[in-house]
């Protein structure tokens, strides 16, 4: 632990420049092989396995089992200890948001109604001194999502321990984010309900003029007579090709519903985020092999007459309805408190499994990403090291955070703050 | 029909009486004598006093007598109304009839601070109590129709804007000049919670108006008994003319009329009236059968609008699931509501206000339908609401000297009847044009042999049919004017061949006329009058519809049939968290009883007669409580408008309808303190609740918990994000906040003293000098001087937690908790020192700039520098989760799990001083408990059942069992609402106000709905 210096906490206090800097560096490569002894492995695809080792080679997990050769390898003993994939963390503004009020340190949202051209990683500030909080609680990736009306740009996934954005990008096929419009409360007054209702009606027509306009653009482009390029729907290419996804924020039934209807002819690949209501409209949802992002677990239900628990139960009737989905948790600060959501799903129906599933694994497939979010031969080597239950803050206690085979520093401002504070 | 003393038709006289002033007229003064005698009518004198074949002698505007004896004046004319129904004329003691005044409407930006001053008007532009409406009152002949079509005489009537309105006045809705129609000069006091259209932005919210309706009434009291010292030579001092408090300066003597909006309104506005000891009546809110004891026990007459609602649009799925079942049970109710009210024996009037004239009386027809009695209806249109009108002296019923205000139909209204014609001061207004009664009723004729039934139908297009036993005939180009009536019809089954055409008359005997057949030959056609059948009466009081819905405490999903009842309960080897020195006690018993904890100890035996649950696996703590929320509150918690607001009372606004409430039990949350929120340095005052699901208003509070009130520092009362309107106000900085606080400490003492050097006066000395302005903003701040309110401090960061510390050292008072206090790690040893307290959130940061030093181990610091710290949730969604909060300061920096506990339980119990009651389970304490199915700091926990004083509020089987009654009940309320028939006038749409989740700087105005900013 390096000591802060007392002079620099006065100076932050007057000071309006967020970007300090901080002494956690990011990881080099890893050098040699590592193995992780003796732990009790939380492999998401091969169940719970104690007293197992494994062996990371070059970022890889390369080997697996009770017995692994430990030749040439760093050896750390996690005997008593867990061993867990790193956790993703789905529709965050880790990066693009410092501190949400201050708009000089906001970056997360865009005007306009269709920026699909828009990408978020341009923007994200790899030294933001939220990320080395949220990692502290074994999160090792972030998808950092723009925000908008409507079509919002794309989406990106990063490491959170990183010098650049190059560093920090983990390539993926391209994510598109739509907003879908919401009906906020109608107004008590005739007129004003009018207008409301007339402007989500043009809030839809907008969506459904922009899919078109694209969709115009792409047949253009595949008969070869595109004569000037047009920002928009040139970004837009892959998702017409069938190469990226959308991503359709939307809570309730009905929205949902309408944003399976107006994608359907373009056979989208598509997720909902939000999704509420989602596993009341199981089988649109299947139909069209949608994906949902289930973002609302720490929230009071939607509507006054549902059970208390709705929030926390309807990852359980995802489930049931067996519609693939993941955990989010629509942040930037309080991101770090994803693996606690997933905690909260489990006296509500689902296993410690596949809470740690959705935020793990689940989250990867989502991001279309076939060596993230496991504990297997071939998957990256993003791991947490806890001597308890990563789920649960009362037993919660990350020693250890690796991301392809980096071990990362766990020290935070807040941390440093604490350990200064200890001093007077 | 006949009638021998019959002297004229009716329409002839109703010509004289509606014949125009005398401006055609060449003689100077209207002579003619006024004496009618309206005969052979039934008489409703009064509700359940009904005189059939009776006289109503009319002179002039006045009623002379009613006679049953036959016994006329020789000299009065006659008007046969046999078959007629005579009713007092109706009374509506709510309007806005006939004032010809309005407010200025200016366009300013906000914000507005001050009024401009003109005329010695009040401080506050919603104050206009100055205004008495008696001196803008005009008859208005087109508005006068909204009311006399459905029979009113008389309103009340004040223009209805702002807090205090002003005086209104009841008057006749007669045509005549002004000062004829002038019933009672000064009638009620009008006020409301709505500051209408006044600009200022103070009060923004609910309390505030309730604040200033306080003050305002303690200023009229004060400058009244003081205002002719200043004018005298006795003092130096002067103050100044006041014509809107001059004004109130009987107000305890004379009747107000309170309007709000919905029922917890209502309910504030009787405890604000009875705390006042003024005399009044309630503007009713349509759902009053939901709390009618509690109601009835204001002892206000209330004034009922007929607001029926419209059938919730439950035709779509996806807009259904967004209808409370409040709603779709006060659908089912809402028509019982007068019946209800009735049978409770609470003296109401009904009123126009809220509803379009033409549901008037289809909605009143629907109110008898469901129960309500055609008496008590009556009462309500009559006798009731000249009691409030203040013009029973003379007004509401058929009495001799009371005036000829008189609704005449031709049957029962509350029934079928019509009605057709209105007296207003003895001058009539026809309705239904008189001869179109003729049209009323059926006819048999007589054309040579033959003998035919004759029945016209009335409506857009008159329809008409002569009937024989089987046989009709339909009648064709049916026409009628004036007493004659044509058509023509196909006579061919009737032995006239070809289209034979009818010119038919009526009269007293009957019908007479000719028919032209074919040949154009006349027939002659007689007839008489068919007598009608006698129309039922129903007279019962029960309802004619099944209710549906079930009535809950409070009436949402999730109310309760049934109040819990104190448990005796002894519950079996759990773990219990006892937030006492004995920390955590494995295997152990407790037992409590008469809302109490009797015993806590290992293999206690069961006495008998107490239920028994068998703890094994299972957890037991102490209630948590919240230092810091905003749930289960009306109107806002912000009243930020001004820099110091200490005089307005959460205590006033308290929801205990608000599902937070059942949400925080089924989080193990039995207490929580409802603050003001945090726009501006000294804000409210702040009330402890207790989780009391069912209980009313009062029956949610805390009562033990000591006074406390909401101070702020920082980014919020500096108005740092309110946005570029924002930025004149004192304070702008962090050094303004602490000059502010040290103006108002200043202020205080020097009222304080001030009051007290007046007490101590010779009263000789006081009616000589001007009592201090009693001030409840100076006052709260002067009991935090005193040590008799605990100081509730939003906070964060260092430099400001030092300097508050600090003054408060240096006005003598101890701070009592800083809440927040994100950067109380940083000078943790000046703060225990002190002996202030902290409550802060557990990992919030980052989300403004004054918390970017914020770091979740906070607690640990304070808490091992000997800081009583808690954590309080400032949400509606966390509290439900605070135990979690608690278990990441075991996480982020290694605390005890019984030092992390204790941060939900005995902590925030001293920080509310209630932990001689709370917070603890030990002997003694009063039974709030929480039975968990795990460890209740894990993640995995939840709660099984939550008592709160022995009473079992939550209970995790009773919910589910709930959640599958509320499925069920909105299933049925939805059929029978797609079953429902279209009803003849459509109901009006929800009154509900949605209101925001109230958050820590929700700045709302919630008179205006609009949000100013909303943010953490």
């Amino acid at each position: 632990m390096k000591q802060f210096p007392r002079l620099l906490a006065v100076t932050c206090a007057l000071s309006s420049s967020l970007v300090l800097a901080h002494d956690m560096v990011p990881a080099s490569p890893q050098q040699g092989p590592i193995v992780i002894q003796n732990a009790t492995l939380h492999t998401v695809i091969d169940g719970v396995q104690t007293g197992s080792s494994l062996r990371i080679e070059q970022g890889q997990i390369v080997a697996i089992g009770p017995e692994v050769s430990t030749q040439d390898a760093q050896v750390i003993d996690a005997k008593g200890k867990h061993v867990y994939p790193g956790l993703i963390a789905l529709d965050t503004s880790m990066g693009l948001v410092e501190v949400e009020m201050m708009r000089p340190s906001n970056d997360s949202y865009e005007a306009g109604e269709s920026n699909p051209q828009l990408l978020a990683i341009s923007a994200f500030n790899p030294d933001s001194e939220i990320i080395p909080t949220v990692r502290v609680n074994g999160i090792t990736h972030a998808q950092v999502v723009p925000q908008g009306e409507a079509l919002a740009g794309q989406s990106s996934l990063v490491s959170l321990d990183s010098w650049t954005i190059e560093d920090a990008l983990v390539p993926t096929q391209a994510q598109f984010h739509l907003y879908w419009p919401t009906l906020r409360r109608l107004a008590h007054d005739e007129e004003t309900q009018k207008k409301q209702l007339a402007q989500y009606d043009a809030q839809l027509d907008t969506i459904e003029t922009t899919l078109i306009d694209g969709y115009r653009y792409h047949m253009a482009a595949q008969a070869g007579t595109i004569d000037k390029t047009d920002n928009r729907w040139q970004a837009m290419q892959s998702l017409y090709q069938g190469k990226g996804q959308l991503f359709v924020h939307a809570n309730s039934a009905e929205q949902i519903e309408q944003a399976i209807a107006m994608t359907k002819p373009y056979q989208f690949k598509l997720v909902i985020v939000g999704g509420y209501d989602a596993w009341r409209v199981a089988d649109q949802l299947k139909e069209v092999d949608a994906k949902v992002i289930y973002t609302r677990t720490l929230s009071l239900p939607m509507r006054t007459d549902e059970p208390t628990e709705m929030s926390f139960k309807i990852p359980s009737l995802l489930k049931q309805a067996d519609i693939p989905f993941a955990l989010g948790f629509s942040s930037d600060w309080n991101a770090r408190n994803l693996p606690f959501a997933a905690g909260q799903t489990v006296a509500y129906g689902l296993s410690r499994q596949e809470a740690l599933k959705s935020i793990t694994l689940d989250a990867a497939k989502i991001l279309g990403l076939e060596d993230m979010g496991a504990i297997g031969v071939g998957y990256k080597a993003n791991l947490i090291i806890s001597a308890g239950d990563i789920l649960d803050p009362l037993s919660s206690k990350i020693e250890a955070l690796f991301i392809d085979g980096r071990q990362i520093d766990l020290n935070n401002r807040q941390q440093q703050l604490y350990q200064k504070y200890l001093k007077r | 029909m006949s009638n021998a003393h019959s002297l004229a038709t009716l329409s002839i006289l109703a010509g004289i009486l509606m014949s125009p002033t005398l401006q055609a007229n060449s003689q100077l003064t209207d002579n003619t004598p006024k004496l009618t005698a309206l005969t052979n009518a039934r008489l409703m004198v009064e509700p359940g006093k009904q005189l059939d074949n009776a006289t109503l002698l009319i002179e002039n505007s006045k009623i002379r007598a009613v006679i049953t004896d036959g016994k006329l004046p020789q000299d009065a004319y006659i008007i046969d109304l046999t078959g007629h129904t005579i009713y007092p004329g109706f009374i509506d003691p709510y309007a806005e009839y006939g004032i010809d005044f309005k407010y200025p409407q200016e366009t300013t930006s906000p914000p507005v601070y001050e009024i401009k001053r003109i005329g010695g008007n009040a401080e506050n532009g919603a104050v206009h109590a100055e205004k008495e409406w008696i001196n803008y009152i005009y008859p208005d002949s087109e508005a006068a129709k909204k009311w006399v079509n459905n029979g009113f005489t008389s309103v009340q009537t004040g223009l209805q804007d702002g807090i205090f309105r002003g005086r209104a006045t009841t008057v006749s809705l007669a045509q005549l000049k002004a000062n004829d129609i002038i019933y009672q000069a000064k009638s009620s006091h009008l006020m409301a919670f709505d500051k209408g259209s006044s600009l200022q932005d103070y009060p923004s919210s609910l309390m505030g108006s309730m604040a200033l309706i306080r003050q305002t009434l303690a200023d009229a009291k004060w400058y009244n008994a003081n205002i002719d010292k200043s004018f005298s030579n006795t003092t130096n001092e002067k103050i100044e003319f006041n014509i809107a408090l001059a004004r109130l300066a009987n107000i305890e003597k004379e009747p107000t009329i309170f309007a709000s909006n919905d029922l917890n309104g209502l309910l504030r506005a009787g405890r604000l009236l009875n705390e006042h000891q003024l005399p009044g009546s309630l503007l009713a809110s349509g759902r009053e059968y939901v709390r009618i004891d509690e109601i009835k026990a204001t002892g206000y007459s209330l004034i009922l609008p007929l607001n029926f609602p419209a059938a919730p649009k439950v035709k779509d799925d996806g807009s259904e699931r967004q209808i409370p079942l409040a709603q779709l049970r006060h659908w089912d109710r809402a028509p019982s509501n007068p019946m209800v009210i009735a049978n409770a024996e609470i003296p109401f009037a009904l009123t126009q206000h809220g509803i379009k004239p033409d549901a008037f009386w289809p909605r009143l027809k629907q109110a008898v339908k469901a129960g309500l009695s055609k008496q008590a209806a009556l009462a309500a249109l009559t006798t009731d609401a000249a009691e409030i009108a203040g013009i029973s002296e003379f007004s509401g019923k058929l009495k001799a000297g009371y005036m000829a205000d008189l609704v005449i139909a031709n049957g029962d209204l509350f029934d079928n009847g019509k009605i057709h014609s209105v007296w207003l001061q003895g001058q009539e207004t026809a309705l239904i044009s008189r001869d179109q009664q003729w049209l009323n009723h059926d006819y048999q004729i007589s054309l040579g042999d033959l003998t035919l039934d004759l029945s016209i139908e009335t409506g857009d297009k008159l329809k008409g049919l002569l009937s024989s036993g089987e046989q009709e005939i339909t009648l064709r180009d049916v026409s009628y004017a004036k007493q004659r009536l044509t058509f023509n019809a196909d006579m061919g089954q009737a032995g006239f061949d070809g289209v034979n055409r009818f010119t038919l008359w009526f009269d007293e005997q009957g019908i007479h006329g000719r028919m032209l057949d074919k040949n154009n030959r006349t027939h002659p056609v007689a007839g008489v009058q068919l007598a009608k059948e006698a129309e039922e009466s129903d007279q019962t009081n029960k309802p004619s519809k099944m209710l549906i819905s079930r009535l809950t405490q409070p009436n949402v999903a999730y109310g309760l049939l049934n109040q819990p009842k104190t448990e005796k309960l002894h519950i079996k080897n759990a773990t219990i968290w006892t937030s006492t020195p004995e920390g955590i006690l494995t295997n152990s018993d407790l037992i409590i009883t008469r809302g109490k904890i009797e015993k806590v100890g290992q293999k206690l035996s069961t006495p008998s007669g107490y239920q028994v649950i068998d703890g094994t696996g299972k957890h037991i703590t102490a209630g948590i409580i919240d230092e810091h929320s905003h749930i289960a509150l009306n109107g806002g918690t912000n009243e930020g408008t001004d820099a110091i607001t200490s005089e307005v009372r959460i205590s006033d606004v308290l929801n205990p309808d608000s599902i937070g409430i059942y949400r925080a039990l089924a989080g193990g949350v039995t207490t929580a303190q409802l603050l003001h929120g945090s726009a501006n340095p000294i804000g409210g005052q702040a009330q402890v609740i207790r989780m009391r699901w069912g209980e009313d208003a009062e029956g949610i509070k805390f009562d033990q918990a000591p006074a406390s009130i909401k101070f702020a520092l920082g980014e919020n009362v500096k108005q740092s994000n309110w946005g570029d309107n924002f930025t004149r106000r004192f304070p702008q900085s962090r050094m303004g906040v602490r000059s502010l606080f040290e103006e108002a400490f200043n202020e205080a003492l020097a009222y304080d003293k001030a009051t007290r050097d007046y007490q101590n006066l010779r009263s000789s000395e006081k009616r000589r000098q001007i009592a201090p302005k009693p001030n409840y903003r100076l006052e709260a701040i002067s009991q935090v001087l005193k040590g008799e309110r605990e100081v509730h401090i939003h906070s964060y960061v260092q430099s400001e937690i030092l300097m508050f510390l600090r003054l408060a050292e240096a006005y003598d008072f101890r701070v009592g908790t800083f809440t927040h206090i994100l950067e109380g790690y940083k000078v943790a040893d000046e703060m225990a020192k002190h002996g202030a307290y902290a409550s802060t959130f557990s990992d919030w940061w980052a989300y403004k700039f004054e918390v970017y030093d914020a770091i979740p181990q906070n607690t640990c610091l304070m808490n091992n520098k000997g800081v009583l710290t808690s954590i309080n949730s400032d949400d509606y969604e966390m509290q439900r989760r605070l135990n979690q909060e608690a278990a990441k300061s075991v996480m982020y920096c290694g605390m005890s799990q019984v030092d992390a506990w204790n941060m939900l339980t005995i902590n925030p119990a001293k920080q509310l001083g209630i932990d001689e009651y709370v917070g603890s389970i030990e002997r003694g304490k009063q039974a709030d408990l929480v039975l968990w199915d795990n460890s209740p700091l894990s993640v995995y926990a939840t709660v099984d059942a939550t008592w709160i004083e022995g009473r079992r509020y939550f209970d995790r089987q009773q919910d589910k069992a709930m959640q599958t009654a509320v499925a069920t009940e909105r299933a049925a309320l939805i059929q029978a609402i797609l079953q429902s028939e279209h009803p003849a006038v459509e109901g009006e749409k929800p009154a509900e106000i949605l209101e925001p989740e109230w958050h820590c700087d929700t700045q709302y105005d919630v008179w205006h709905q609009t949000a100013a900013t909303e943010a953490h």
